[in-house]
């Protein structure tokens, strides 16, 4: 392609992070023609985020990082442009949508301003830049509202619009659907057609090649370099959970449970729901449907309103949080709202510990779930160093950890890319085999399909439906 | 200007001269400082402003849920102390200021409700000792570091000072009388002399009994000594200056002392904490500071109440004697050093478990990182 | 979610469109600075009864005074301990008006305890008429237009509304720690110790959020070039002007007046 049309080049570019002996990118080039689509894929921690945040301009002016190389937009090296010169020029979207907020606005309208205000760009003007952008992404029926009272989809479709309001002729993406359900990963993807068809310059970074199916143009990273194509993952050994032997599972009862929130909303309708001792079950339903607030019932986190809760034939009633943890391990599925040691170890012996298992017995359970996890090799790690989908394992080995009798997984894949999907299947299907009781509440049908008994649906409190999944 | 006057003893009474120069010199001193702060914020970069707008609602969350739980302790400057410690004094000065500010016109509970922002210089030097001590490297070193040696020789030297200060008043008399020019001097020359016994136990140590090295097998001795002493002279002097002259006062004195070295010895014993004695060092200095300026406030504008739970011991204060301003130190002696303590402590803890990539965005990242 | 950020976010303010309301913010501001100056400044016996009468019109001319009474649950406990602490236990009281066993209520101590509430009360109700009828956004706004930098204004906003997501986040954090077996309650030791893994997540999530936040800002471009344009602006008019006028006459004065002494 002739240099003209050459907006973005990348040349030999080699990043490395302080405090890292292995560099993030080694010798990276490849050039994107104006008003292409470019898929950048690779697993987690190959080196895609630091590539994308390259090339918008961010290393080392914001991210400190040893550079060499270049990274040319539109001629102007990103490198070594100081700040305000790429402004406008090219943009970036990462995958929070509630940290792309500046949450100091109090209305959509007013967030889109944001990006022009620092712009200088005069006040008459901006109505109409952001009249244009919210027709043309669809968010005019968004304008008033408060940017943190919607959806995380919303919110990140307001997020990409408050972007290209700055008119940016290269929009960088991030992985920009990883924390949306398929409602609002699709939104997404709408809007990046709609970028495309207007002539914008996409490079859009992923771990599931399958997202970057319609885009011109995939290259490949691993380990830092561009490679022709994807190296397959090793084989991962049966999984099997052999500590705690003699320690059964238990059977959940749930009995015409129905739950009221105090303002009012009636989550649970009359549910009841049997699961034997040993059952795999995968929980199902759109957002909103009761899904959490009833896997909630299970730990006493929430209590029904009428109805009851039964482990093993014994009601939960009366028996406070901390002392159903013995029975019933819940996984979250906000690793966040957890960690806080220092080193992968010390946060998954929390569980163990607190349950008053001590030495070598809180020991073992300890490197079991490592093991299972695969995380045996980061246990000296501190866990917010690691990537989120492995945080999220970090959160699971600490609840496996705790040798539940009862799993409960409160969307285990969200954010794992195909490698991690497998590995919580192999989980799921090794607890099982170790005879405990396995519930999961997931929007992802094959995941359900493949790896549990039962698949339940719930809608609008109630359950809908309970047959084993087709074949 | 009569009934502004406030004196020592809390009557509304004409009394001496110095008492007001002393507030018209402290309001000079807080718009001096928050001119100050003001002038340093505008170097702080991107990274910085994020960080003081999440320690803000750190400070008021955490805050609230200590009031929510009932414990009887503050922990609203949490968020003030950790951004001290990554972003230097004057962004932990900010930090402090705005929070009380902000705290005053929402409606959170806990602070001192919307007067909350009377305190705003309280929090800001707050932030901005926190910075100093993190400077210091308090957070940063390790039990077998040599600096160690240097925190418990201040310690050494406040408790020394305490001593002092309880010979002084026991027999030539610390009296502050507002009506004779006489006792003031002798109480200012007095307070040198503290000052000055202090001083002078901190350099001693320091060059003798503390030249710790790490494989030194007198180190761990000296700690636990060191520790048990200085808490224990510490504790007793506090009560018994705060109770003043009286039998009892000694004897919950003595009681207190024991228990507290008891204490400081065990916790000595145990292998790893000498990484936590400059913690400590520097939130309880932290702590003093803060009610030695809160004081005046509480009693010039609440008249030495704050709502809390906390004015019950306030009304004991006086019960004992003590004046509006007296009672009002007291009480701010007994909550706000522990307070301190436990917020250093918490955030030390939390900046351990820190990852690299957090850390590499603040100038000061690297001085929280054990080398 | 929804309704959560509301309520802190927009922190005391009530809807309406008031001649209260309508004032600049900073004339508001400059209004509150007047009545605190006065009340510490002046004496009590005619500053007080004459500011609360003066703050009592507004409020029921403003139509806010049925909100008023019911935010004086808020500093009641304050303004009760006042009295009560100062009654009973006033060093150098001497006149005793009533006596309760062990304990007496002295005049002295009486007066500065009615006194000190009274104070406290009248800069209560006029900071709280100010926050019903100004919102956050808008004064920041007017503080920044009048140089104020906007960056600091933006820390203020941004952090107001952090915290009922914070708050939150921590309900979430209690929840989740409670599933892990740590049981609260117990010896002050015990509580003590559960703070670190409860009060950890908070810090350390949040400081891993202040990294995402920091590159988003920076890709929005704050604080990259001087000359920062405003997408709303606060209406002024020649009545907030004169009133503003009057004001910073009348605190001047004040401060005069309590410095020479002229009023006793």
């Amino acid at each position: 392609m002739s240099e003209r049309t050459q907006v973005v080049r990348v040349q030999g570019l080699t990043i490395r992070y302080p405090g890292r002996r292995a560099p993030a990118l080694q010798d990276v080039s490849l050039t994107v023609a104006h008003g292409e689509r470019l898929g950048i894929a690779g697993r987690t921690g190959a080196g895609k985020s630091t590539l994308a945040l390259a090339v918008a301009g961010f290393i080392p002016r914001i991210v400190r990082a040893a550079v060499a190389g270049h990274v040319l937009l539109d001629g102007t090296d990103a490198i070594v442009a100081a700040p305000g010169v790429l402004l406008g020029r090219v943009g970036i979207v990462f995958s929070s949508p509630s940290n792309q907020l500046s949450g100091s606005r109090l209305t959509v309208r007013a967030e889109l301003a944001f990006g022009l205000e620092n712009l200088g760009i005069p006040s008459s003007e901006m109505d109409g830049r952001i009249d244009v952008v919210t027709e043309r992404l669809g968010i005019g029926h968004l304008a008033e509202r408060e940017p943190s009272s919607l959806s995380g989809g919303e919110q990140q479709r307001v997020a990409m619009a408050s972007i290209v309001t700055m008119g940016p002729g290269i929009l960088v993406l991030d992985e920009p659907a990883a924390e949306l359900d398929p409602n609002g990963a699709a939104a997404v993807a709408a809007l990046l057609d709609d970028l495309a068809a207007a002539g914008t310059t996409i490079l859009h970074a992923e771990h599931d090649p399958v997202a970057l199916g319609r885009y011109d143009r995939v290259v490949i990273l691993e380990a830092g370099r561009i490679v022709p194509a994807m190296s397959s993952s090793p084989a991962v050994e049966p999984l099997a959970w052999t500590v705690g032997p003699g320690r059964a599972g238990a059977s959940v009862t749930i009995e015409h449970v129905s739950h009221r929130y105090p303002n009012g909303i009636e989550a649970l309708r009359d549910v009841s729901l049997r699961i034997g001792t040993g059952e795999a079950v995968a929980i199902v339903g759109a957002n909103g449907s009761g899904k959490t607030t009833l896997v909630k019932q299970l730990n006493g986190l929430l209590r029904p309103t009428s109805g009851r809760v039964l482990l093993d034939d014994v009601s939960t009633d009366g028996t406070p949080v901390d002392r159903l943890a013995a029975t019933v391990g819940f996984a979250f599925q906000d690793p966040g709202d957890q960690l806080f040691e220092r080193s992968v170890e010390r946060e998954v012996s929390f569980g163990p510990r607190q349950l008053g298992r001590v030495g070598p017995q809180a020991s073992a359970l300890v490197q079991a779930a490592l093991a299972m996890t695969g995380l045996t090799g980061e246990r000296e790690l501190n866990p917010y160093d690691l990537d989120r989908s492995r945080r999220k394992l970090v959160a699971l080995a600490g609840v496996l950890a705790m040798d539940p009798a009862v799993l409960v997984l409160d969307e285990p894949t969200t954010g794992q890319d195909r490698d991690g999907v497998e590995r919580v299947g192999l989980i799921v299907r090794a607890m099982q085999t170790a005879g405990r009781t396995v519930i999961a509440i997931t929007h992802d049908i094959a995941f359900a399909s493949r790896w549990f008994d039962r698949v339940v649906v719930m809608d609008e409190g109630r359950l809908e439906d309970h047959r084993p999944p087709a074949a | 200007m009569d009934w502004l006057t406030i004196c020592p003893e809390g009557a509304t009474t004409p009394c001496v001269q110095p008492v007001q120069l002393a507030y018209l010199l402290a309001v000079v001193a807080v718009v001096a400082l928050v001119a100050a702060i003001g002038r340093r914020s505008r170097d702080f970069t991107t990274a910085t402003l994020s960080l003081i707008a999440v320690a803000i609602a750190i400070n008021i969350t955490i805050g609230s849920l200590t009031v929510a739980l009932r414990l009887p302790l503050y922990l609203d400057s949490i968020g003030t102390v950790l951004v001290g410690a990554l972003a230097g004094p004057w962004a932990g000065a900010l930090t402090g200021l705005l929070t009380d500010l902000v705290w005053s016109v929402l409606p959170v509970p806990g602070g001192a409700g919307p007067t909350t922002a009377l305190f705003a210089p309280v929090a800001a030097v707050i932030g901005l000792m926190a910075g100093f001590w993190a400077d210091r490297g308090v957070f940063q070193l390790r039990s077998d570091d040599a600096r160690i040696g240097g925190f418990l020789a201040l310690a050494l030297g406040i408790a020394a000072a305490a001593v002092a200060m309880l010979v002084v008043q026991n027999t030539v008399g610390l009296g502050f009388d507002p009506d004779d020019q006489g006792s003031q001097i002798r109480f200012v020359s007095l307070g040198i002399v503290i000052a000055l016994v202090g001083v002078v136990t901190v350099g001693i140590s320091r060059r003798t009994v503390f030249r710790l090295r790490g494989d030194d097998p007198r180190t761990r001795t000296y700690l636990i000594t060191a520790t048990a002493l200085s808490a224990a002279a510490l504790v007793f002097a506090l009560i018994r200056l705060l109770l003043a002259p009286t039998d009892v006062g000694l004897f919950l004195a003595a009681i207190g002392a024991i228990v507290v070295a008891g204490l400081a010895v065990s916790w000595a014993r145990r292998g790893d904490h000498a990484r936590f004695f400059p913690v400590w060092v520097g939130g309880f200095t932290t702590g003093l500071v803060a009610a030695l300026i809160a004081a005046p406030i509480v009693a010039g504008v609440f008249g030495g109440v704050t709502g809390g739970g906390t004015d019950a011991l306030v009304a004991l204060f006086r019960t004992l004697g003590l004046s509006v301003f007296g009672s009002a130190f007291a009480q701010g002696l007994t909550s706000d050093p522990l307070d301190k303590t436990i917020s250093f402590t918490i955030v030390f803890v939390v900046l351990t478990a820190l990852p690299i990539t957090v850390r590499t965005m603040f100038s000061r990242g690297e001085l929280t990182v054990a080398e | 979610m929804t309704g959560i950020a509301t309520d802190v976010a927009t922190g005391y303010y009530v809807a309406g469109s008031s001649w209260l309301h309508r004032r600049h913010p900073l004339t508001k501001l400059l209004g509150v600075l007047f009545v605190v100056v006065a009340v510490f400044l002046l004496p009590p016996a005619v500053s007080l009864p004459l500011l609360a009468a003066l703050l009592a019109g507004i409020a029921i001319a403003a139509g806010l005074a049925r909100s008023l009474l019911r935010s004086l649950r808020i500093p009641s406990v304050l303004v009760l301990s006042i009295v009560v602490v100062n009654a009973l236990f006033f060093p150098g009281g001497r006149d005793v008006l009533l006596g309760v066993g062990p304990l007496s209520i002295t005049r002295e101590g009486l007066t500065f305890g009615l006194v000190s509430a009274s104070r406290l009360l009248v800069v209560f109700v006029a900071s709280v008429l100010f926050l019903f009828t100004t919102l956050a956004d808008d004064l920041l706004e007017t503080l920044v237009a009048r140089g104020v930098s906007h960056r600091i204004a933006f820390v203020v906003l941004t952090a107001v509304q952090l915290i009922p997501r914070m708050q939150h986040r921590a309900t979430g954090i209690l929840a989740a720690q409670q599933a892990r077996g740590l049981s609260l309650g117990g010896s002050l030791g015990r509580r003590i110790r559960t703070l670190v893994p409860l009060v950890g997540p908070v810090l350390l999530a949040s400081l891993v959020d202040v990294r995402e936040r920091t590159l988003a800002l920076e890709a929005r471009g704050f604080g990259a070039r001087p000359g920062r344009t405003a997408y709303r602006v606060v209406p002024d008019s020649g009545l907030d002007r004169a009133l503003r006028m009057a004001l910073v006459i009348a605190i001047v004065a004040v401060i005069v007046v309590a410095i020479t002494g002229v009023v006793r």
